[in-house]
């Protein structure tokens, strides 16, 4: 038998060191490859927003480029309409989301005291239908069933009731939009409540039935208690998703008339696509992110997460 | 007529005004907006193939080909002194809006591809994806185009460094026969516009397409009312009065939507026709606080308000051409001839009436209408400008123009010459021809200086607030100033 030599002797040495890492960190290792890719596809376009936010112009050499400090957030927030369009996106958020949750739960709740199963189908169907078209069909038949002339909500507002119907788009812009998105997004959370309500056990409903607590106490008390988790983990998927509005609203206003409907969203899109404005828009988007990621662990902070991972 | 007849009709007008116009008006000025279809162009594409995507040119490969075979014989290019085989075997790309334009040339390009043996390879896309391909191809140096599709944002790409001037190849006699080429036959609007609007002594591209506002009126509500076709601004109130009041349709139309293509493209030509223009004094002035902008701001305003559908604000050149075309209104006070197509094709429901007519003016004024021009262009990156400037050349040149004009699609020619051809008045009609040219001969385009869509933006915003009622058009036409003011001092 021959004796190792030095060599042999380092090589085993560094295989084990290399072995104890990999069992030293094995749970990273198995994570790496995922970590890998959600640099990939979040940090490194949110990194990019940034540099872009703070240069001249973009170059593919970054060492090329010309930074500008905070010049273009400065800009954003000046001629930009940064600031009113940040107010008009929380406006349409909060009147959406509350519009959105209370006819959603409302509908989920007329559904759930339904007795008959082919009924509950019938409506479960009828009511997720809206959530199905898309933004720019939405859009387009929004204008067309919104027009003053040939639209059919005008035409029926004009012969069903004594008023005269307003010119939607231009009169009522915002409060066209809220209603247009809440019609088009109460089915999602209409499901999400259907479902959470059919998750509350009967026991305790027929307890509190048999304690003599009215339905409103019953609904208070007892099924929407149990229900938070859903009610919350619906809310935040839905206000996040309404920060990220801009087909429907493009599509029926393109922000207008003036700016009366400039999301966010669509101010970034003008700064970048029509004004050529690249940073200013790359500074906007900063800013909406940090506003969002902050809003949500605010909501999160606040509300909670108690019960929705257990 | 009742609400629901007026409904069905106008849903039917609509999308067939969508599907029949798709292409033609896919040129009609526009900007950061709409990417509503329209329509207009009259006659076949004589079986080319408009469609989307990429597509190829046709091949290169002159076996099968002969002169006889040809759209366009090639002795119609024998008197140029152009060494059109220099680049035989290359390969050249052109980037390209879906637009009629490449429809009524496409045929052609066997010519192209035969005179010079250069191969032709289309990258055609909807206008909104093209804008976006655009400047990355020019803003990342990337010069996948060899030429491409340019409009409003020339001088906002010539600033950048991002387009090249082409003197240096008018000035290269292998390229260029002035003889040949006649370029004081291209419209002097046309050629301005091409120097950078009034912001380059070069040649920024060649013009291939122009496009002029006119007025387009219902001649059975005249002849019912017994009107005069309006001349004025004035005649065209009172006219749209009388239709708004006596008949169940919109007195008039016109664009009230925001985008620098949209409502001010209609407004700029009513504020120079008073004697106005945009910055008075570039760029200290912008001009639109003066009382000639307000005058015109308060005169289409009121038109719109007074006399227009309700929602007029909101309206994009589509809409006031389905509007149009389904009876919907008496007038389209001042928009792109081209709309005639539409209006006179067989879905159109005023196609035996419709009339077209030089825009109105203000008492005292002038007529002063906006011509707009699609322009071919080349960029600093691109790896074949020479080549792609033989291409701009053929395509814009007189044989070539003409036979667009005449024996293909096209409606839009750039040169006087073809306007005035026999066979293209019979083919577009004299009233269309004869108004069109009167027109284009007293037309101006906008000066898009090199920030133009950011301010033009926020003034068509402003001027979409006045329309809609939000704040007087004096008060909107001020804050307009400014903010263009700002935007250059800033």
């Amino acid at each position: 038998m021959s004796t190792p030599t030095q060599t042999e002797t380092t090589n085993k040495h560094g295989v084990a060191k290399l072995r104890d890492l990999w069992n030293d960190y094995l749970p990273y290792w198995f994570v790496a490859p995922m970590v890998l890719v959600m640099v990939m596809i979040t940090f490194f376009p949110g990194a990019y927003d940034l540099y872009l936010s703070l240069i001249e112009e973009p170059t593919v050499n970054i060492f090329a480029a010309e930074f500008v400090g905070l010049e273009n957030f400065e800009t954003a927030f000046t001629r930009g309409g940064a600031f009113h369009s940040f107010v008009i996106t929380v406006t349409v958020v909060v009147s959406a989301l509350l519009l959105e949750s209370l006819l959603g739960f409302f509908l989920a709740a007329l559904v759930a005291g339904v007795e008959s199963g082919r009924a509950k189908a019938f409506y479960r169907v009828l009511f997720i239908l809206p959530m199905a078209v898309a933004p720019v069909s939405l859009a387009t038949i929004g204008r067309l069933m919104l027009n003053t002339e040939v639209g059919i909500i005008p035409y029926v507002i004009n012969t069903a009731t004594p008023f005269a119907a307003p010119a939607f788009l231009s009169d009522l812009p915002l409060l066209t939009v809220i209603l247009l998105d809440t019609w088009n997004w109460t089915p999602f959370m209409f499901i999400i409540f259907y479902a959470g309500l059919s998750s509350v056990p009967d026991t305790l409903v027929e307890a509190s039935r048999v304690d003599g607590a009215p339905l409103w106490r019953r609904y208070i008390h007892v099924i929407i208690p149990y229900m938070k988790p859903v009610v919350f983990v619906a809310t935040l998927i839905r206000m996040i998703d309404l920060f990220r509005t801009f087909g429907v609203v493009y599509g029926l206003t393109q922000g207008g008339p003036g700016t009366a409907t400039q999301l966010v969203s669509i101010n970034i899109y003008e700064q970048m696509f029509i004004n050529n404005q690249i940073g200013v828009a790359a500074a906007i988007a900063v800013v909406y992110l940090v506003f969002v990621i902050a809003i949500a662990n605010i909501v999160i902070a606040k509300v909670g997460f108690e019960g929705v991972w257990d | 007529m009742t609400d629901g007849y007026r409904r069905r009709q106008y849903l039917k007008g609509a999308g067939a005004t969508s599907l029949g116009v798709l292409g033609a008006l896919a040129g009609c000025t526009r900007g950061g907006s709409s990417s509503d279809g329209g329509s207009s162009s009259s006659g076949s594409s004589d079986g080319s193939s408009g469609g989307s995507g990429d597509s190829s040119g046709g091949g290169s490969d002159g076996g099968s080909s002969s002169s006889e075979e040809l759209p366009i014989p090639l002795s119609e290019y024998d008197s140029a002194d152009i060494d059109w085989q220099q680049f035989e075997g290359d390969q050249i790309n052109i980037g390209a809006v879906q637009h009629p334009w490449v429809q009524a040339i496409k045929p052609a390009i066997p010519v192209f591809e035969e005179l010079t043996g250069i191969d032709v390879q289309w990258n055609i896309l909807p206008e909104n994806q093209f804008r976006t391909k655009r400047q990355t191809d020019a803003s990342t140096g990337a010069g996948q185009f060899d030429v491409f599709f340019m409009d409003q944002v020339v001088n906002q790409f010539r600033n950048e460094g991002w387009l090249q001037p082409l003197d240096p190849y008018f000035n290269d006699e292998s390229l260029y026969d002035e003889s040949f080429y006649k370029p004081n036959d291209l419209f002097e609007s046309s050629r301005w516009q091409a120097h950078g609007g009034g912001y380059s002594d070069n040649w920024t591209g060649l013009p291939i397409t122009v496009e002029v506002q006119t007025q387009f009126y219902r001649q059975d509500l005249y002849d019912k009312h017994d009107l005069e076709v309006a001349e004025t601004w004035q005649q065209h109130r009172e006219n749209a009065k009388v239709i708004d009041e006596n008949e169940d349709v919109a007195g008039t139309s016109g664009r009230g939507q925001k985008g620098y293509g949209m409502n001010i493209y209609i407004l700029n030509t009513f504020l120079r026709q008073k004697g106005t223009s945009l910055w008075s004094d570039f760029p200290n002035d912008s001009g639109l606080d003066t009382q000639g902008v307000i005058e015109a701001a308060e005169y289409y305003t009121s038109l719109l308000q007074d006399y227009g559908p309700d929602g007029a604000s909101t309206q994009t050149w589509s809409d006031v051409q389905a509007a149009m075309a389904e009876g919907q209104t008496g007038h389209i006070v001042a928009d792109a001839n081209m709309f005639w197509g539409g209006l006179t094709n067989d879905e159109s429901n005023v196609a035996d009436t419709v009339q077209i007519a030089k825009v109105p003016k203000p008492e005292g004024g002038e007529l002063n209408p906006n011509a707009f021009n699609w322009q071919i262009s080349t960029s600093t990156n691109a790896q074949n400008s020479e080549q792609g400037f033989l291409f701009m050349l053929w395509a814009t040149s007189p044989p070539t123009d003409l036979w667009i004009n005449t024996e293909s699609s096209g409606v839009f020619s750039v040169r006087q010459s073809t306007w005035e051809n026999d066979d293209y008045i019979s083919k577009v009609g004299e009233d269309y021809a004869q108004v069109s040219l009167e027109s284009l001969k007293a037309s101006a385009p906008d000066p898009f200086d090199r920030k133009y869509p950011e301010w033009g933006q926020r003034y068509s915003e402003e001027l979409q607030r006045a329309i809609t009622g939000q704040k007087p058009a004096e008060k909107a036409m001020k804050d307009a100033a400014a903010t263009a003011e700002d935007i250059y001092s800033g």
